[in-house]
């Protein structure tokens, strides 16, 4: 099977490259992870991050042809040749398909994605009901890989002021959530042309999700609460 | 005063003037494609009616405005020197409020 990897070493190359490599020894089954792995073993300059293989960790988000996913869950079995790899785009290259994941922690900080009470700590768990927890679903579980914020446009154009839908959607995890109490902060942070309102509901975030999940409903449901909390 | 430019009055006022220029354009379509005027005096005279001028007279607020919100966004995203960005923004609006004012001029001058 082809590949062709993009390459580039800032303190070395004074150009990105692409370079092409050749790997035979498919398996069936096999996820991208598992030839990058084996493709590594050929050219062991070659740099990428991974770990738990699985989809769970969030590691290993690379651009494959031509869309963001996680190499460990992308069976090589339906990728058109040559396989074209690329880092994240829009984001700060450190080594070949490693980037800077600074900006989009950056923005997953600014929402403080944490609950946040007024009142007194109470003596036991906060309960919630079954339909209040439900609210959380499709939101908790974002593993902060990246690959939608970085196949945003609007986040390519603003990276420093709009949050991106990773963010966003944690914003609203915090906002649905019936122990925070500090909705109306959280709103107020969101207001403003930037920070929520770049968003133009272009949904590749949606399209490249490895966990189905959606922004881009999150990031409609605070505009409307934003609407209820203003009228 | 906040700082920041408007966000979700903005988004607001984008989707209640897209409902109302959805609504407006279908009532003339509608009526040219229904009753077609016979000159362009008969459709003269159906725009000088008081209902249909009042229409057109809240229809180009709502384009502008429309207008507005859709370009700030395009400059928002795509012009990030300042300078530039104050120039595009300024050019935008008084062509938006130039436009406006001779629609409505053109429309008083009817009835």
């Amino acid at each position: 099977m082809r590949f062709r990897i993009y390459r580039y070493d800032p303190d070395r190359d004074s150009a990105p490259r692409m370079q092409d490599y050749q790997l035979d020894d498919i398996r069936p089954g096999m996820m991208l992870r598992d030839a990058l792995i084996a493709l590594k073993a050929q050219d062991e300059s070659l740099a990428f991050r991974h770990s738990c293989g699985e989809g769970v960790c969030g590691s290993d988000g690379m651009n494959i042809n031509g869309r963001n996913g996680l190499a460990c869950i992308t069976p090589l079995a339906g990728l058109k040749e040559p396989v074209e790899i690329r880092p994240f785009p829009g984001m700060p290259v450190i080594r070949d398909l490693i980037v800077d994941m600074s900006p989009f922690y950056r923005q997953y900080r600014a929402v403080k994605p944490w609950l946040v009470r007024e009142d007194p700590e109470p003596e036991v768990e906060v309960l919630q009901t079954p339909a209040q927890r439900a609210r959380l679903d499709g939101l908790y579980e974002c593993i902060l890989c990246g690959c939608c914020s970085t196949a945003c446009p609007s986040f390519w154009w603003n990276p420093e002021r709009f949050l991106g839908p990773a963010a966003l959607l944690q914003a609203w995890r915090f906002l649905a959530d019936s122990r925070d109490q500090h909705s109306e902060q959280r709103l107020d942070q969101l207001e403003g042309p930037y920070r929520l309102f770049r968003c133009h509901t272009i949904m590749n975030c949606v399209e490249v999700c490895p966990k189905g999940l959606h922004p881009t409903r999150a990031i409609g449901q605070i505009k409307a609460t934003m609407l209820k909390h203003a009228i | 005063m906040s700082r920041r430019a408007s966000g979700l009055h903005a988004w607001f006022l984008q989707r209640v003037s897209a409902v109302y220029i959805g609504f407006f354009v279908l009532i003339l379509l509608a009526r040219l494609w229904l009753v077609p005027p016979a000159d362009v005096d008969a459709w003269r005279q159906w725009v000088a009616s008081p209902l249909v001028s009042v229409g057109f007279a809240l229809l180009i607020p709502c384009l502008a405005l429309h207008a507005w919100v859709g370009v700030r966004d395009v400059i928002l995203d795509y012009v990030h020197p300042l300078g530039w960005r104050l120039l595009m923004l300024s050019l935008a609006a008084f062509y938006l409020l130039a436009v406006s004012a001779w629609a409505l001029f053109a429309l008083e001058r009817l009835s």
